[in-house]
């Protein structure tokens, strides 16, 4: 063994320089950040209105029903070894009888993948479709791992824009101009992350009409599916099929409180088959075979999760979630230098612009968010990470008297920055 | 209303990957059982003995899990990399095999070491680069070399020298794009166990070649031969390695998902060279590991007690023994060798003892469809025509599985 050699010893192995630039600013990260400027001589509670998980708070806790299921599923001891590529048949049946309460045509089960979360599902489908010169259209304001896992596969990323005036609905005419012969899908997240808005059908209507006239596929993004309290109900993007083929994306995550837990799934609602033609239904199978599963015995509770859970724990967590969101737009409503252009209708967000012009010594949102981290001990996500710069994202789902509280510091701390008249 | 032109296609790429999968193999044996036949199906093809009650896991393990659901403080999300008490104890929990102290920080939490392997692949990958792979060897690696355009150059187990690793030969595989090699100690799919020396001559060199050395310790700990188990981070100071590792294979159950990278690495060389951060990156775009299951690690890692352990190794040393005086009796397998671990062994198949049987898909097709019995053929594992038999199953099923092996090879012997 070598020592105290001078010589500095060479390694052949280097970083990949593409990794490195690839989600270079995520909402973690940017957490992260923020928590890392909390002043610790403050001993007021730290108010979270950053991230998308309420279920630290008591009054968000999971149903009971939820958690018996997968404490059967571990003592029965029959789900400790390995699982199908696909997920275990009772899960993917569940699932399947789930979603098709809301569809036209019953989903089988082979319609149905198991992923390790809603993310390992965006994974699939975003490596599935990547090849050289392949482009994909994604929603500004989005979600950044969809950016993320584009750029680590090379797939080319565009934006179209969600319209503020239009309380947040896709930009068609900026879709059809930014397609070309390379646009492989478009995604839509409904109800909306970061903008807290629901599609109505009429719109969801004219997304399949123009994913068909463009041939492109449809990547639905519902895991925030049934979370709504405004005046459109949710509609899946699956309704329209047969019309247009439609992936959807979802998981038990939001509507149960577990986002810890990682079981989502990735389904094809595709009645006319064009999927499996091209290959796709096969690529994502062999995407899934050499991938990681999620626990066998998570999806050994899947059916009972799905299947007893009372409708009155649903209603507990959106009437929660819609109480937050009318504090969160009223209280909003009175504080300087930030305007919410549509009140949220859906999900556990909404996007609020700020208008720079008012405040005394902020340059932009982020430095916007910084300061109130420091100053307030409250934690809201700069909007440049979703897509939006000079935006922020408010994450309203949180214990209601935490919430108050939070905007009561918001305003304070909006005030105290407001230029003097 | 015309053929529409839709402009979805699959990635060709990630095709090719997906070649590289025993899932994949195994599904098409199983398409030959005759389902008509009464007798239980005996599973000899893939590493999961959990399904058998003399392998069902320690209460420790359940009860861990259980209580961290219970107190329904892990029902969010952990942070990337894993949650702070798992690294921790995972730390301390490899610290035992090594002559330095892990930090957390040195450990991230995985989903099984299959994740480990989609990440460690994805951080080193960068165009032109190419990886060194154990053949025999575990597909997936092929399969995420393949998705993460890293050209594999294979070095060779050498079957007469108790599946050692080649090391002239992989010399001759190294130039300037090389980034790593692999190596699976406890070995699978050939059930051998390095010796101390040979672990140390590996990473020397792997130092003179400027490489690191990715260790697959799945099956760390189960060895019942005149080898034990030592772990290559031991060598860390020779050449920087990243141990792969699970709950999986000692606590038998391959369906939680829980597994780690730990960085075996003193002299901090992966920090400097920028490995560290490409780690964090490639954990950014990967799902994660439960956080009720992570929660749970401490308590499995801590309070298991060793007569769990014992009575594992000595089912699998039972196994082995019987596995082996079986095989060793039957004409047409060649090349055995008696495991010194994992739960598997490689045969040959020897075609001059046989007819009426082409390959090794050929044989494993037949004996599914003839008696029920499923073995993995040996070329999804880069050995055409040998066979991987799983001897880890309850032990009067694997003689059952056995006495039908030998009368299926008996029924296609040649008769000349």
């Amino acid at each position: 063994m070598e020592n105290g050699s001078t010589l500095k010893k060479k390694w052949g192995f280097q970083p990949n320089p593409e990794l490195n630039t690839a989600s270079e600013i995520t909402i973690r990260g940017v957490l992260e950040m923020l928590i890392s400027n909390l002043n610790q001589s403050d001993v007021r509670h730290v108010i979270p209105l950053g991230h998308g998980d309420p279920s630290a708070f008591p009054c968000f806790r999971t149903t009971q029903i939820a958690e018996d299921a997968i404490v059967d599923a571990v003592r029965s001891a029959k789900f400790n070894g390995y699982s199908p590529t696909v997920g275990v048949l009772p899960a993917r049946r569940a699932v399947a009888e789930y979603l098709s309460q809301r569809l036209p045509n019953k989903l089988s089960p082979d319609d149905v993948f198991l992923t390790v979360g809603c993310i390992q599902a965006i994974q699939t489908i975003i490596t599935v479709l990547a090849n050289s010169k392949a482009n994909i259209l994604l929603p500004r304001p989005g979600f950044p791992y969809y950016e993320a896992v584009a750029q680590s596969c090379h797939l080319e990323a565009r934006h179209f824009d969600l319209l503020p005036d239009k309380d947040w609905e896709v930009d068609l005419d900026a879709v059809e101009a930014l397609a070309d012969e390379n646009t492989v899908a478009m995604v839509i997240i409904n109800p909306g992350n970061p903008c807290g808005n629901v599609f109505t059908y009429q719109h969801l209507q004219k997304v399949a009409e123009t994913a068909k006239k463009l041939g492109i596929l449809v990547i639905s993004d519902e895991v925030y599916d049934h979370i709504t309290f405004g005046k459109n109900p949710f509609v899946p993007m699956g309704v329209f099929g047969s019309f247009t083929p439609v992936v959807t994306l979802g998981s038990i995550s939001k509507r149960w409180i577990v986002p810890g837990w990682r079981l989502g799934w990735l389904v094809i609602n595709d009645p006319n088959g064009i999927l499996k033609e091209h290959g796709i239904i096969e690529c994502i199978t062999g995407y899934l075979n050499i991938s990681c599963d999620p626990p066998t015995f998570i999806q050994g509770a899947v059916s009972d999760i799905l299947g007893k859970t009372q409708d009155d724990f649903f209603a507990k967590i959106v009437n929660l979630i819609k109480e937050d969101a009318n504090t969160c737009y009223e209280g909003i409503k009175d504080i300087p230098g930030i305007i919410c252009p549509s009140k949220p209708a859906g999900s556990m967000f909404v996007m609020v612009k700020l208008d720079l012009s008012a405040f005394e010594d902020i340059e932009d949102d982020l430095e916007f968010c910084v300061k109130l981290v420091k100053e307030e001990s409250l934690i809201i996500l700069p909007g440049v990470v979703v897509g939006l710069k000079n935006w922020i994202r408010i994450t309203y789902a949180i214990e209601p008297s935490y919430l108050q509280d939070g905007i009561k510091r918001l305003k304070a701390f909006c005030e105290r920055h407001s230029k003097k008249a | 209303m015309g053929t529409k032109e839709w402009k979805f296609r699959e990635n060709r790429n990630l095709r090719t990957a997906a070649t590289f999968s025993i899932k994949r193999v195994l599904d098409d044996v199983n398409r030959n059982l005759d389902r008509s036949d009464g007798r239980p199906i005996i599973p000899l093809s893939h590493g999961d003995p959990s399904s058998f009650s003399c392998f069902r896991t320690t209460q420790v393990a359940e009860d861990a899990v259980v209580d961290a659901l219970r107190s329904a403080k892990f029902n969010g999300y952990a942070p990337k990399g894993g949650a702070l008490q798992a690294r921790r104890s995972i730390a301390e929990y490899l610290s035992r095999n090594l002559p330095y102290k892990l930090s957390p920080d040195d450990v991230y939490v995985t989903l099984g070491a299959k994740q480990a392997i989609e990440v460690v692949l994805s951080a080193l990958s960068r165009p032109g680069a190419n990886i060194l792979l154990p053949r025999p060897g575990y597909p997936v690696y092929e399969a995420h070399a393949v998705l993460n355009h890293l050209e594999v150059r294979h070095f060779d187990l050498l079957q007469e020298k108790d599946w050692e690793v080649d090391l002239n030969g992989l010399e001759t595989l190294v130039d300037d794009k090389t980034v790593a090699m692999v190596i699976i100690n406890p070995g699978n799919p050939c059930g051998n166990v390095f010796t101390r020396d040979h672990l140390q001559k590996i990473a020397e060199t792997a130092r003179r070649m400027g490489i690191l050395v990715i260790a697959d310790e799945a099956y760390a700990h189960l060895t019942f031969g005149s080898n034990s188990y030592v772990s290559m981070g031991v060598f860390g100071n020779l050449a920087p390695v990243l141990t792969l590792g699970t709950l999986s294979k000692r606590w038998l159950v391959p369906g939680w998902r829980l597994g780690w990278i730990a960085r075996s690495d003193p002299d901090g060389i992966f920090e400097e060279h920028g490995v560290v951060e490409c780690i964090k990156r490639s954990l950014i775009t990967n799902t994660e590991a439960a956080t009720f299951i992570q929660a749970a690690v401490p308590q499995i890692l801590e309070n298991t007690t060793d007569d769990f352990f014992v009575q594992t190794i000595n089912i699998l040393q039972e196994d082995a023994d019987m596995c082996y005086k079986w095989l060793k009796d039957i004409p047409c397998f060649t090349c055995l060798q008696k495991p010194q671990g994992s739960l598997f062994l490689m045969v040959k198949l020897d075609f001059s003892q046989l007819q009426g049987i082409n390959d090794d898909m050929d044989f494993c097709s037949k004996l599914a469809k003839e008696e029920s019995v499923l073995l993995l053929p040996g070329f999804v594992l880069g050995l055409k025509n040998w066979i991987r038999v799983t001897f880890a199953i309850e032990p009067s099923a694997l003689e059952e599985g056995l006495a039908r092996i030998k009368a299926f090879c008996m029924r296609h012997a040649n008769k000349q």
